[in-house]
């Protein structure tokens, strides 16, 4: 397979670079698979790595740049507090893909089993889009299964996290190996009390829909409410009937709806509410 | 055919060459540099075969292009063992933690990265740092002793 390099320097060149059908890589760790596989045959490949940006920023949200890897965020001082963030990052394929990959390459990536984006939506993320540098929230932004709301010579420049300080969280991604896993589902559970009711809750799936799911009627359910097992366990089933996997190698969809369940309830039991 | 200049340092030596754009730092440093411990296995990042070390982390060789080794410094087995670093290697061998030897290398450079980061890791440290490399052969049970062997040797190397 043979492609032309480049690697701008501004954000200008980048840009004109993708529009003019440059395939855009900072880790490579999913470029460079699809390009073995077959699947993508770019004549022009764009590194991203030139252009200069902060690595991380925190003052009230975490913001993560482009060509930030996952090895930069979880050695990161300002990243300590996030986390459910780092509970999540620590999964994330190996050590070598940790030291290339990005969370940016993640969201651009939108797999519905992309772990970071998980994150990203029990966070309320923003995506902060170059060169316009627009802002727009993750749950907008990700149209479906790899389809992301861009223009031809618009790229993600940054993702801003917001804090979920006082929350107790819970993350568990099911797969068959520990490492390198897509997952066949996963669960991002974050709650906050006020006494013994429920102040605020948030519950995130991967693997189970076309993209990250969430549902806010769903977990405003939980608002207010003290933290029974039945109230958990009439919630996992609306859970289970509302989500609609599909069956794929990894798993049929009747086991995923399964998983669906029991995963919210395993939280439950785990977070000691 | 286009080149592009790179100039990286290899095993702690400056290297100045031509690379072709789309080439893989695996295939130029197996065919170019003769790093030939730098392993082809899965070609997608899951096996660990090909794992080097750039600018102190490891990383697989099949999922970068030459191009981007420019300015970098990278290692190789063949450089750790030349610069006389040989307990992780000796530790694996002593301790019979290898069989048909492929994934080796990978586990050896990943072994560096990880003691150079943490000269004491427990276990769930080892199974961790060493979760990107995989062994069709000898199963982990010898390879996480040899962690711990090649552990304590470079500590008592140390003091």
């Amino acid at each position: 397979m043979r492609f032309d390099y480049v690697a701008p320097v501004t954000v200008e060149e980048l840009s004109k670079y993708k529009k003019d059908g440059g395939r855009l890589f900072s880790g490579g760790t999913d470029l460079f698979v699809k390009i073995k596989a077959g699947a993508l045959k770019p004549s022009l490949v764009v590194d991203t790595k030139k252009i200069e940006t902060p690595k991380i920023e925190c003052e009230e949200e975490l913001k993560i740049y482009m060509n930030t890897t996952y090895t930069d965020v979880l050695k990161s001082e300002c990243a300590r507090k996030f986390d459910l963030l780092l509970k999540i990052l620590i999964e994330v394929g190996s050590p070598q893909i940790r030291n290339r990959g990005t969370p940016v390459g993640n969201i651009g990536n939108a797999s519905p089993a992309g772990d970071f984006l998980l994150s990203t939506y029990i966070h309320d993320g923003t995506v902060v889009v170059a060169p316009s540098m627009r802002e727009i929230p993750i749950s907008e932004f990700v149209k479906g299964p790899g389809k992301i709301d861009l223009s031809d010579e618009e790229f993600i420049y940054a993702v801003s996290l917001k804090p979920l300080d006082g929350y107790i969280t819970y993350y568990e991604k099911v797969g068959r190996r520990n490492a390198m896993v897509i997952s066949i589902a996963s669960i991002a559970v974050a709650i906050k009390m006020q006494g013994n009711v429920i102040e605020d809750a948030r519950i995130a799936y991967g693997s189970v829909g076309p993209t990250i799911v969430r549902f806010k009627d769903l977990e405003e359910k939980l608002i207010g409410e003290r933290p029974k097992r039945e109230l958990f366990e009439s919630l996992a089933k609306e859970y289970s009937d509302r989500v609609k996997p599909i069956s794929d190698v990894r798993a049929s969809a009747e086991y995923r709806k399964k998983l669906v369940e029991n995963l919210l309830m395993k939280a439950y039991l785990s977070m000691n509410l | 055919m286009i080149v592009i200049k790179i100039s990286f340092k290899l095993n702690g030596k400056w290297v100045e060459t031509d690379v072709e754009p789309h080439k893989r730092a695996l295939d130029f440093l197996r065919d170019d540099m003769e790093m030939t411990s730098v392993k082809e296995g899965c070609s997608e990042g899951e096996c660990g075969a090909c794992t080097i070390i750039v600018n102190g982390r490891n990383v697989h060789s099949c999922l970068m292009l030459a191009v981007e080794l420019d300015g970098k410094d990278v290692w190789t087995l063949e450089g750790i063992v030349e610069s006389g670093e040989t307990y992780i290697p000796e530790a694996y061998a002593d301790v019979g933690a290898v069989q048909c030897g492929f994934c080796t290398p990978g586990f050896i450079v990943s072994t560096k990265v990880l003691l150079d980061e943490n000269p004491n890791p427990n276990e769930e440290d080892i199974k961790k740092g060493l979760e990107g490399n995989i062994c069709r052969c000898t199963g982990y049970a010898k390879i996480i002793e040899a962690v711990k062997e090649a552990a304590r040797r470079k500590r008592g190397d140390a003091s």
